[in-house]
């Protein structure tokens, strides 16, 4: 069987692309999967912080491309989780230099590697974007509850279908209380506009900022709200399609039910 | 006597108790009102009380200068009733209707851009004439139209209808929500956030764009035979 890529983009920088994929990535290897998480973010890597495995770092996915070296020898081995792989972006914004048909090639020979190759994406529709959309099988577009970032997701949704990739949309940092206040769009709202297949409902919450500053997977934290969204959407991309939307709410009490309920596994 | 072959700009000739007057409303009005007033001073005590009929032939839109003329001659002249001459059927136009009547309007061929489907932010739709979309046209997204726009669903987005310059069109949406209309030449600014649950339409009227309800004022109303388009 071959592995799926899935792309993580956004349009709007800022938004969560980078906490999803490692999210999506460690929750679909603690489902038993192979993963790769390669970073497209070249220039701005970033991946590598999130996930604590900046101090490992040889190669990138630069050199995967230009064939300076194998995939095995780019891909970093994470610490805690088993079968779960970041290959980095480069420091320096060399993405011009990777060709169509050498992202092309190293897309399949992914595919062949790994069950799910979850790509990070930049910001914006420039060319990185192009090049973090060439080798996916499917796309996911991550959406905050504000207009900007509904404009935004609406554009890259639009170049989405155009490459004949049809996107699932994430809602993330719902804070449910600003909603009920009027000072927030609904996700119902943002899914009024962008309106494709949900894929999940990500709430607000400090512990994202905090895995992030320590470098230990957002998906291990059973007190996490947004851990625990994250592994529902894993849960939906790896074939339990029909796994219940839960909406943030601010009763503290209902989240409580939830995380006991899909807590650990 | 008077010259009923005249090539001059009015030509009147009697009817029963009253008289005719064929104009030429090509010719500037002054020149129309000195001429009636000659042919009707010639009349003398016949002008009294006679009913009169102005008629100006196939020639539309000169509403304001037959009230010109009427006006001037209720100041000067004591006629009896003064009117218009009937509207003449259009034999052209009736043989239109026949053939769509029979052949139940499946001969025309038409320019209409019909979508389904949603308009994205970033996406510009062009269409020749009319542009029909069924399904919602989001934020940032951009309309261009020759002719009407009309979407079923709602509408946000920059919208250009009469492109370039035709101000008879119109915009309609179930929602009516553009960030920016334009018709014409004519442009306005869409309220941000308000409105938008009603059927609205957008036309020009005294050089402006006024947004009106659609279930109340449909301009297509008052048509009262099913154009082809
Ligand atoms: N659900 C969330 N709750 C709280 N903070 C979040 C959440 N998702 C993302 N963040 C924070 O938002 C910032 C941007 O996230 P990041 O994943 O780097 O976005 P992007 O990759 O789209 O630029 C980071 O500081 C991250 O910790
Ligand atoms: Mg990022």
């Amino acid at each position: 069987m071959e592995g799926k890529i899935i792309v993580v983009t956004s349009g709007k920088g800022g938004v969560g692309k980078t906490t999803t994929t490692s999210a999506i990535g460690a929750a679909l290897a603690l489902e038993g999967n192979r993963v790769a998480i390669v970073d497209m973010d070249i220039g701005l890597r970033n991946l590598d912080v999130v996930m604590g495995l900046e101090n490992r770092i040889v190669f990138n996915i630069v050199d995967v491309v230009q064939q300076k070296c194998k995939i095995e020898q780019a891909a970093i081995r994470d610490r805690r989780i088993e079968n779960l792989f970041l290959i980095p972006a480069s420091q320096s914004d060399n993405k011009d230099v990777l060709s169509t048909a050498g992202i092309e090639r190293v897309a399949e020979d992914l595919r062949k590697q790994f069950d799910y190759i979850i790509m990070d994406s930049p910001a914006g529709i420039e060319r990185g974007f192009e090049n973090s959309i060439v080798g996916a099988s499917e796309a996911l577009v991550v959406c905050t509850p504000d207009v900007s970032a509904v404009r935004d997701a609406d554009r890259v949704i639009g170049i989405l279908y155009s490459r004949s990739l049809t996107p699932k949309l994430i809602v993330n940092r719902i804070e449910p209380g600003r909603v009920k206040r009027g000072e927030m769009l609904s996700h119902e709202d943002v899914m009024d506009v962008l309106a494709i297949e949900l894929a999940g409902l990500v709430p607000m919450d400090d512990k994202v900022l905090i895995s992030s500053n320590t470098g230990t997977p957002l998906v291990l934290q059973n007190d996490s709200k947004a851990g625990q969204a994250f592994k529902r959407i894993a849960r939906r991309l790896n074939g339990e399609a029909d796994l219940p939307f839960e909406a943030p709410t601010d009763r503290s009490s209902m989240w409580g039910k939830i995380s006991r309920t899909f807590g650990l596994r | 006597m008077i010259n009923f072959e005249s090539v001059a700009p009015v030509k009147l000739k009697g009817v029963g108790k009253g008289f005719w007057i064929t104009l030429d409303p090509s010719q500037p009005e002054k020149i129309l009102i000195c001429e009636i007033d000659k042919l009707i001073r010639k009349l003398k005590h016949l002008a009294v009380n006679a009913d009169l009929v102005l008629d100006v032939g196939d020639a539309k839109g000169h509403d304001a200068l037959i009230e010109q003329i009427k006006i001037y001659l209720r100041e000067n002249f004591e006629l009896g009733h003064i009117g218009t001459s009937p509207v003449k059927r259009s034999v052209p136009l009736e043989r239109i209707r026949q053939r769509d009547l029979s052949s139940g309007w499946n001969q025309h061929r038409s320019d209409v851009l019909m979508l389904r489907g949603r308009v994205r932010s970033g996406q510009a739709i062009n269409a020749k004439k009319h542009l029909v979309i069924t399904g919602d046209v989001n934020p940032g997204a951009e309309l261009i139209a020759g002719g009407d726009v009309i979407v079923l669903g709602k509408l946000f987005g920059k919208v250009h209808a009469g492109y370039p310059d035709r101000e008879d069109a119109i915009i309609f949406a179930l929602g009516f929500n553009p960030s920016h209309v334009k018709i014409g030449s004519i442009s306005a600014l869409g309220s941000e956030g308000g409105g938008g649950s009603s059927s609205e339409f957008a036309s020009v009227e005294n050089n402006k764009i006024i947004i009106k309800d659609y279930m109340k004022a449909s301009p297509f109303r008052r048509l009262p035979w099913p154009e082809a388009i």
